[in-house]
């Protein structure tokens, strides 16, 4: 089959939502090059085909068995972006391969918002600790006085930084909580980070239906 | 469990076996690796996504994938068994060899229970 200009534009149409898709989670080589074999797919199948009467439903069940462009570029996504955070454990993989599951499936979506509190609280404490030398009078466990007499003993207490000590409240810790505060920052890192590998890793082993879907029976 | 979807399990769990295979004899184009399936086993699949399993595949070292420029009007990307893909494959021969001779033996046994009491 040779095809037409519409023909031509229909699949580079088809082309053009798969490389856009596949851009926003892989890198550029990894989109040229996924994007060059599924033209080379296309063309061998066009070429296959032949002389059609209709070239338009000849396009269109070859481009159909091939699968809609975006569930294509999430195929790709996934295996690419999982297995990727899988195996290297890199940081910016992990974040970028939860945040796809995430807005993939349900249980990806409460698992990524999980882990994102891990991340963001174990980075906190750590930063904390980091510019607790630098202003000592800023960071620290802030107590409110009148809820502890009041008996609210819990929420007298506030740990980060402030812009300084109001009327009523008076700060405690010394550069004792840096250590503290790295120690439970780095260790909640780690254990986030490795939480997140081991649901990947559980995610991959389960894939999600689209990997391999059944062709109907004819 | 439906059995359509203890079917697409059964597929999903038996691809990467297939794909493996469908290279052992030779370097193969992604097309003509789903032509191979096709023709040979019912391990139908949506032919876009044999496209990622292969790039995952290849990331994990049990393939080797290259550009043939000059053997068709267009490039081909060619998939071949890198050493370790080779290995993986003899063992996952095996073990697939020995889990269906498990099934076989149950599902014999089965059979020849049914016949037992059937014949009472």
């Amino acid at each position: 089959m040779i095809l037409s200009d519409t023909g031509t534009s229909r699949v580079n149409g088809y082309l053009f939502v798969l490389e856009r898709s596949l851009a926003t989670f892989l890198p550029r080589d990894g989109v040229r090059d996924a994007v060059r074999e599924i033209d080379s797919h296309l063309r061998d199948r066009i070429a296959a085909a032949g002389a059609v009467p209709d070239e338009r439903t000849a396009l269109e069940k070859i481009l159909g068995e091939l699968g809609p462009p975006l569930r294509l570029a999430q195929a790709y996504s996934v295996e690419q972006t999982v297995d990727q955070a899988v195996v290297t454990g890199k940081i910016l993989a992990i974040v970028r391969a939860v945040w796809h599951v995430g807005m993939s499936t349900a249980s990806g979506f409460f698992a990524g918002l999980g882990l994102l509190v891990g991340y963001f609280i174990g980075a906190g404490l750590v930063i904390l600790a980091m510019l607790k030398p630098l202003f000592p009078n800023n960071i620290g466990i802030w107590v409110d006085d009148r809820s502890i007499a009041a008996g609210l003993d819990l929420a007298g207490f506030r740990m980060g930084a402030g812009p300084g000590v109001r009327a009523g409240e008076h700060i405690v810790g010394g550069y004792w909580v840096i250590p503290i505060w790295l120690v439970a920052g780095f260790g909640l890192l780690l254990l986030t980070h490795r939480g997140a590998r081991a649901f990947l890793g559980w995610w991959r082993r389960r894939r999600p239906s689209f990997a391999v879907t059944v062709r109907p029976a004819l | 469990m439906p059995l359509d979807t203890w079917q697409e399990q059964l597929r999903r769990g038996t691809l990467d076996l297939a794909i493996l295979l469908a290279v052992a004899s030779g370097p193969r184009y992604g097309l003509a690796i789903i032509q191979h399936l096709d023709d040979l086993t019912d391990l139908v699949v949506t032919e876009g996504t044999i496209y990622p399993i292969l790039g995952r595949l290849t990331r994990e070292g049990l393939l080797d994938a290259y550009w043939v420029e000059d053997e068709a009007p267009h490039p081909r990307k060619y998939y071949r068994l890198t050493r370790q893909g080779a290995r993986r494959l003899a063992l996952m021969t095996t073990e697939w060899q020995a889990f269906a001779a498990k099934i076989d033996r149950l599902m014999a046994a089965a059979t020849a229970e049914r016949n037992g009491r059937d014949s009472e």
